[in-house]
């Protein structure tokens, strides 16, 4: 093999290592965070049985957070390869409005105590139904008649997800008040305030999303030389296309009714894995950008914790991702 | 045998200004054909709609007697390798990779060892060894176009679609290219069609020639009854001097007179 290749071996390998130990400290600053750190603030004595009944709820929220920045990092890849974009994410074209749209319009229309609202596993499908329904009609549409018409396509978003915000403001001014709040409840899942009634079915799905396109990581590096070259290769790309979106609809529809939005969690995960990666092969891409969202979520919020800040975490992920998506909009228009 | 059939082509809506018009045409088997035709007249629209990567308004290509539109798109990799005009790739890939993606449809990009035989045996075929590391946006065009080049080759399909492969390429490079060209017809048997501006090297080099002007086949036939001052200057719309030399048509295009008149009037 050449030097060359070598030493990029080498600093890959390097990258993961490191990625892994801040990962492994980050789990453990978490879990520090919620335990210890706490009965000392509160002047408490943590003992045996009091940790493992802290450690029943921390593990699930460790794992729910895991999953949903995976998933989420795995999934804004993949919609960036077959979108040909480094700038867009599944999440920019207003998922969470669609969410909240869809609970405003069920509890409206069967008020809070119908089966559809009640019933977690019901109602998550029938709301990631409508979120998988919406998504693909409409990157299907955009996407086939305007190839990497980018601005359309956030433009179309934009719109989308304010007809249907304003919408369900509207409905959930007129809905009595009783529904009004379980709606407000049910639509303000964040990481702080998980879902965790659906996590048996989130889960699996989770994991599926994510092993499918993991497993298909090939296909997606084929993708990256563009439709034109993908086909000549032998990528049914319109195929494909239809199925990755299928596969991120159904990611995004559980990542938001699991914990809520993320809009920028994505993108800054997948922009920073590609700087320090600089690799095109989406089997690096993949596990360097699923590490680092699990990273940035995990860490952010043991941070959180730690301070007792007011601020959950997403706030500050969202601020840090909108500004380095300017700076990646700047610079890309500045050629 | 690849079979084009009354294939019409249009890129406007409802086929209103067609690209290809009522194209018939049996590409010559295991021999080098080379596509000529003024900018627009359509040559890349054709090699595209045979390669199934354009849809025709009409008409249907056959290869070894199926449409291609109902060979899956796996299969037909594995038969037909196109080599696009402009290749506008936007990762940043190094000529290795590049090359080994050519052995994708054979392998899903596991690479056994036949196939790192190829990509070896490819890059040494364009003249790349020493350079499978270096980043594609980091050679000369013609470098880049060579690397391209040889990813078409690992490919190693009966049927290979060249548009343009010249450019960019110097001029030692070009008959270094159009005879590898040739080798593969006549060592590995395989069939190619070639989109050249250079009607000199589709005279040296092409088995048969093919001519098209605003999207129809102005002409077809074997290098004497199309190297002509009567078939050139009707495709082209251009004065033509034809010459012999070592039993070979020559092309002088240029014509010093005129174009000094011309210069000397517009001053
Ligand atoms: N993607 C496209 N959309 C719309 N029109 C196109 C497209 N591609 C080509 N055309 C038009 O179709 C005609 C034929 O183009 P084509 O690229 O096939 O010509 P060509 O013979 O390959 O020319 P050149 O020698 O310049 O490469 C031209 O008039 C061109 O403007
Ligand atoms: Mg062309």
């Amino acid at each position: 093999m050449h030097k060359q290749a070598i030493l990029r071996e080498k600093r890959t390998v390097i990258i993961f290592a490191i990625l892994a130990v801040l990962l492994v400290v980050s789990v453990l600053l978490y879990i520090y965070s919620r335990t210890y750190a706490k009965a000392l603030r509160l002047n408490i004595v943590m003992d045996k049985s009091a940790f493992s009944s802290i450690m029943g709820r921390t593990i699930p929220a460790l794992i729910g957070m895991g999953a949903a920045a995976v998933l989420i990092a795995v999934v804004s890849l993949a919609f960036q390869t077959i979108t040909g974009s480094r700038i867009l994410t599944p999440s920019m074209i207003g998922f969470d409005s669609v969410f909240v749209g869809t609970q405003t319009v069920l509890v409206f229309l069967f008020s809070s105590m119908s089966k559809a609202f009640t019933n977690p596993y019901l109602n998550y499908l029938i709301v990631a139904g409508t979120m998988v329904t919406v998504s693909m009609m409409m990157y299907g549409s955009i996407l086939r008649s305007n190839k990497n018409n980018l601005v359309f396509l956030l433009m179309f978003g934009l719109i989308l997800s304010g007809i249907v915000r304003s919408g369900s403001t509207y409905l959930q001014v007129i809905m009595d008040v009783n529904d009004f709040n379980q709606v407000r409840a049910a639509t303000s899942v964040t990481v702080n305030n998980m879902n965790t009634k659906i996590i048996f079915i989130a889960l699996p799905l989770m994991v599926a999303v994510i092993s499918i396109m993991l497993a298909r990581h090939k296909i997606y590096d084929v993708m990256s030389l563009g439709p034109d070259n993908a086909k000549s290769l032998g990528i049914p790309y319109e195929k494909e296309m239809k199925f990755s979106l299928f596969l991120i609809s159904v990611g995004m529809s559980v990542a938001t009714a699991l914990i809520g939005s993320l809009a920028f969690l994505g993108l800054l995960a997948v922009n920073i894995a590609r700087e320090l990666l600089k690799t095109y092969k989406h089997v690096y891409l993949f596990i360097g950008s699923a590490g680092l969202a699990a990273l940035a979520l995990i860490a952010g919020q043991a941070v959180v914790e730690l301070l007792q800040g007011a601020v959950p975490v997403t706030v500050i992920i969202d601020l840090i991702g909108c500004s380095y998506m300017f700076y990646l909009i700047l610079k890309e228009n500045r050629v | 045998m690849i079979e084009v059939k009354n294939l019409n082509q249009s890129y406007t809506k409802h086929g209103k200004k067609k690209t290809l018009e009522n194209i018939n045409l049996t590409v010559k088997e295991k021999a080098i054909t080379a596509l000529i035709g003024p900018n627009g007249a359509g040559k890349s629209t054709l090699l595209g709609v045979t390669a199934n990567l354009i849809k025709p308004l009409s008409g249907m290509v056959m290869i070894n007697g199926i449409d291609v539109r109902n060979i899956k798109t796996d299969e037909l990799a594995k038969k037909l390798a196109i080599l696009k005009q402009t290749h506008n790739i936007n990762i940043r890939i190094t000529v290795k990779d590049l090359v080994e993606f050519g052995r994708f449809p054979h392998c899903g990009g596991r690479l056994t060892d036949i196939d790192k035989q190829k990509v070896k045996e490819s890059l040494e075929y364009m003249n790349l060894v020493g350079m499978e590391e270096r980043y594609l946006d980091e050679l000369s065009g013609g470098q880049r176009q060579r690397a391209f080049i040889a990813m078409i080759l690992a490919q190693d399909t009966p049927y290979i679609f060249l548009d343009e492969p010249l450019n960019n390429l110097d001029i030692k490079s070009s008959v270094e290219m159009m005879k590898i060209i040739k080798s593969l017809v006549t060592e590995l048997d395989k069939t190619i069609v070639v989109v050249l501006h250079d009607i000199n090297f589709a005279s040296a080099y092409a088995d048969y020639i093919v001519a098209m002007k605003n999207g129809r086949i102005a002409g077809e036939g074997s290098m004497e009854e199309m190297i002509t001052k009567e078939v050139l200057d009707e495709v082209f719309d251009h004065d033509f001097n034809i010459v012999t030399h070592q039993g070979r048509n020559v092309c002088l295009y240029f014509d010093r007179t005129f174009n000094r008149r011309k210069i000397y009037e517009v001053i």
